[in-house]
């Protein structure tokens, strides 16, 4: 441990009096004072301290990962190339000692670096509402939307595959199939069929009903507030600023369907709210029953006079924990990813040279940043040559990380909830499998390589 | 165990990329080094001298046959432990400054922080880099860098030594200071192997030596017995009349033999070195030390007006305060350094010759001075030099104790003394750190 820790130490002074880490602390600092200060977004304060959470972390996280990977890359190749490791290697160490050291320093010099830029983003998200003067009304916009961490319930699956299957079947004793579907195969005129058919359950005509049900309702505070977000289009062209006036149930999911008896209140109300953009209302959260069984009706009052789509299903959004520790998850999201670049870098200058070692690490930054983009494209690719696909480019995705499908901001920015489950699991695929796999990799060449050898 | 280093038909190939023979850099190599030896290895460049080494020490893995360091493997810690090295050039972390590169390497062999300290402190003024100890080394000379080099070899007190071209980038003093120190590490027992080819260094300093060539041992034995010409012979007098050269003469006329009278020269690595000691003896009452950095700190007038090996080998001598507690047990084993000369002393040094400037600039007696035009009355000459420095020397007789401190028996020693030195003894030790 004593000479690791030496080798720790040591990786820190270089990052710091390279002065590599120093361009990045103080654009860093620069630009983040700057954009606390600047940034309105859409001129309300919940959009200010959106656009700057959004902006901030993504940008310290972006800029945290390069200096990651040049940091741990440089580290190791310039010892290599410029022959210091001759020195050190000959000193009672072993091999592994010296990888450990580099990442221990890496990562410490990340944690650091974290700390700062975190509770300096955090600080200005906190002061910026008194900073700016909001006025109540959107401080309690703010409060109720993003100084929160709530916990985004999709509603219980309908289960349509029995309906689908008989249409389907329908269709094919009549022999309609294939004018409806010319030159479809059954998969995929299932699939359309299942689209067709959620649609179908979407909408509402005039003076019908949709009603969704949601399991698990737990929300923090019993007193507190559920929201239920949503969006409304029409049927035909109707024009945007379109409203819709919809009468809302909210209540226990017993009394709602079945008429059983509740000791639970049921919220019932009209609003009117334009087509096409998220709305929220809001009710108390006394309307939820113990069991947390929660049903959500919509009734499309006949005064609009149109079918009302739901393009997706509405959600059901409660305060699960604070603002502060789902700051403090996404800012340990970040460094899970840190964590895994510089596992990915020093592996990486265990065989390459300076700048091949970067552009491979760049590569993976970039695909795993982009990584559903990436995915699709080589699913959609992979039908044609789909063996050969599932056995040799697929395998090598699935073992890129998937940072963009765990994006700390982006649960900020919406005031979701990012559980310490989620956090775990993230910490379980993303450390305990691809990064440990990496460095285990890295840790394997570096023992046994000639280290006298250049490679080029 | 009998040799420090051995080893069996060490081949090392350099293949391309398609695994064809490119460089045979080492062929079939037996080298044998025995213990508490100076073992020079020699050879043009690409002779693979460095490459063997690299081997030895696990940082190429030979082709065939394998090499024994210290009765193990050179790559493993608990043989590392007792090795020094120092690589052909001094590879060292430009931004860190020199105190903190020994600290780090004292930090790998896992030295106690106190021990750690003492030494630290010590080779930086061995090497003469008190005075530039907290500048990075990256803005070091080549001269300098080789002196860190050096140090970094020594911390950990090694039991082996392996330097390869330590003198490169040396100004002939520094040189000088290398082949002494390693004279003096192989009179306290340190096995040193020597790669090299500028071949002053290696006759100067070593027991044994061995030629390499194309990766072959070309020839390996004794110094003194592959450069003794047999069948010459040499007389050195004090200057005489001509009637006695004439006599000589006839007497070796007599003999049948051929002879060849001149006056002798003076090697131009002394002169050098009288030149520059003077000068800095002249300059010191306005200039001080100021002069050119790490040539003035070396031959500043403390330092000059000792032995230089006193002054190469000794503990932060001038930095120590008078007043320091000092136990016995430090003391005692320096201030006689004679039995454990003529204990341990290689064959090549002559004993109890206290002057050891001049022992170091008269090659080992009765070697082969004719060869290289060096003349008879040599040795008087350099002696006359240190003679000299004598008579400059004046210093108070409690410094001059304190100068004896040697730094490498603290080396050896402190680790002990550490332990049984009181904690407020041990400040004082390095309080000018």
């Amino acid at each position: 441990m004593h000479s690791v820790w030496a080798v720790a130490t040591n990786t820190i002074k270089q990052a710091l009096r390279v002065k590599i880490a120093a361009v990045f602390i103080i654009l860093l600092m620069v630009l983040l004072t700057v954009m606390g200060t600047t940034m309105t977004g859409d001129g309300t304060l919940k959009g200010r301290l959106q656009t700057f959470v959004s902006y901030g972390l993504s940008l310290t996280s972006l800029l945290l990962c390069l200096l990651t990977i040049i940091i741990s890359i440089f580290s190791l190749t310039s010892d290599i190339d410029q022959r210091q490791i001759y020195t050190v290697l000959t000193k009672p160490i072993r091999r592994y000692q010296i990888l450990l050291g580099k990442l221990l320093g890496v990562l410490l010099l990340d944690v650091a670096l974290l700390v700062l830029f975190s509770a300096l983003i955090y600080n200005i998200t906190i002061y910026l509402p008194q900073y700016i003067k909001a006025n109540e009304m959107q401080r309690i916009e703010a409060n109720n939307e993003f100084f929160t961490a709530r916990v985004d319930l999709p509603p219980a699956e309908v289960d349509a595959t029995q309906e689908v299957l008989d249409t389907y079947k329908k269709l094919q004793t009549s022999g309609q199939l294939e004018e409806m579907f010319p030159g479809m195969s059954g998969k995929e005129i299932i699939a359309q069929l299942t689209n067709q058919k959620k649609l179908q359950m979407r909408a509402a005509e005039v003076g019908r009903d949709l009603l969704w049900e949601f399991h698990n309702v737990r929300p923090a505070d019993p007193n507190g507030r559920l929201f239920i977000k949503f969006k409304y289009d029409v049927s035909g062209v109707g024009s945007s600023d379109l409203t819709v006036y919809g009468r809302w149930f909210i209540g226990a999911w017993q009394f709602i369907r079945y008429g059983i008896a509740s000791e639970t209140p049921v919220y019932d109300r009209v609003h009117s709210h334009s087509i096409r953009t998220f709305h929220e209302i809001d009710a108390p959260a006394q309307v939820v029953p113990k069991d947390g069984h929660l049903a959500v009706g919509f009734l499309n009052v006949p005064a609009n006079n149109t079918v009302v789509i739901f393009s997706e299903d509405p959600k059901v959004l409660y305060k699960a924990d604070t603002f502060t520790a789902n700051f403090v998850r996404a800012v340990l999201l970040i460094l899970l990813r840190l964590i895994f670049l510089a596992c990915l870098g020093i592996s990486a200058a265990t065989f390459l040279s300076f700048p091949v070692a970067i552009l491979l690490s760049l590569m993976i930054f970039f695909i795993a940043s982009f990584s559903s983009f990436f995915m699709e494209s080589f699913d959609f690719l992979g039908e044609n040559l789909s063996s050969i696909y599932r056995y040799t480019v697929r395998p090598i995705i699935l073992l890129m990380p998937q940072f963009d499908k765990f994006n700390p901001t982006k649960f900020l920015v919406s005031g979701q909830y990012f559980s310490w489950f989620l956090l775990a699991k993230v910490t379980f695929l993303l450390i305990c499998i691809k990064a440990i796999l990496l460095f285990s990799l890295g840790l394997l060449i570096f023992s046994f390589r000639e280290i006298a050898k250049i490679i080029i | 165990m009998e040799y420090a280093v051995e080893t069996f038909s060490l081949t090392k190939i350099f293949s391309d990329w398609w695994g064809r023979e490119r460089v045979r850099a080492v062929d079939e190599l037996n080298l044998k080094v025995r213990y508490n030896e100076i073992f020079g290895l020699l050879g043009p460049n690409g002779s693979g001298k460095t490459t063997t080494i690299k081997m030895l020490l696990g940082l190429l893995y030979p082709t065939k046959g394998r090499a024994v360091v210290l009765g193990g493997d050179g790559a493993d810690p608990k043989i590392n432990i007792r090795i020094g090295f120092l690589p052909e050039e001094s590879y060292l972390y430009r931004y860190l400054n020199a105190r903190e590169t020994l600290d780090f390497y004292g930090r790998l062999f896992r030295i106690p922080a106190k021990v750690r300290k003492m030494r630290i402190e010590a080779l930086l003024d061995m090497v003469g880099l008190k005075a530039v100890a907290n500048r990075p080394v990256g803005t070091f000379s080549k001269g300098m860098a080789r002196r860190i080099g050096l140090a970094q070899a020594l911390i950990n007190d090694p039991d082996l030594l392996i330097l390869d071209e330590p003198t490169t980038g040396l100004d002939p003093i520094g040189t000088r200071q290398i082949k002494d120190l390693v004279l003096e590490l192989a009179k306290r027992g340190k096995t040193v192997l020597l790669c090299s080819h500028l071949l002053a260094d290696v006759e100067d300093v070593c027991d044994r030596i061995a030629i390499l060539y194309g990766g072959k041992i070309q020839i390996e034995g004794q110094v003194k017995e592959l450069l003794q010409q047999t069948h010459k012979k040499q007389i050195t007098t004090d200057a005489i009349s001509d009637t006695a050269v004439e006599k000589i003469k006839q007497i070796i006329q007599q003999e049948h033999a051929q002879c060849d009278i001149s006056s002798p020269m003076d090697k131009l690595e002394a002169f050098f070195i009288k030149t520059v000691s003077s000068a800095e003896h002249q300059a010191l009452p306005t200039n001080g030390a100021v002069s050119t950095t790490h040539i003035s700190s070396f031959l500043a007038p403390d330092a000059s007006a000792e032995d230089i090996l006193d002054k190469l080998v000794s503990a932060s001598v001038s930095a120590q305060p008078p007043v320091e507690p000092v136990t016995t047990e430090q003391v005692v084993p320096v201030e006689t350094p004679e039995p454990t000369r003529q204990g341990e002393g290689p064959a090549v040094v002559p004993k109890g010759d206290e002057d050891l400037l001049s022992k170091l600039t008269e090659p080992a007696p009765a070697s082969s001075d004719a060869s290289r035009g060096g003349g008879p009355s040599q040795p008087d000459k350099t002696k006359a030099v240190v003679k000299n420095n004598e008579e400059i020397k004046t210093k108070p007789v409690e410094s001059q104790e304190q100068a004896q401190k040697n730094i490498l028996d603290k080396l050896t020693k402190d680790e002990n003394t550490a332990r049984e030195q009181t904690a407020e003894s041990e400040a004082g030790d390095f309080g000018d750190a």
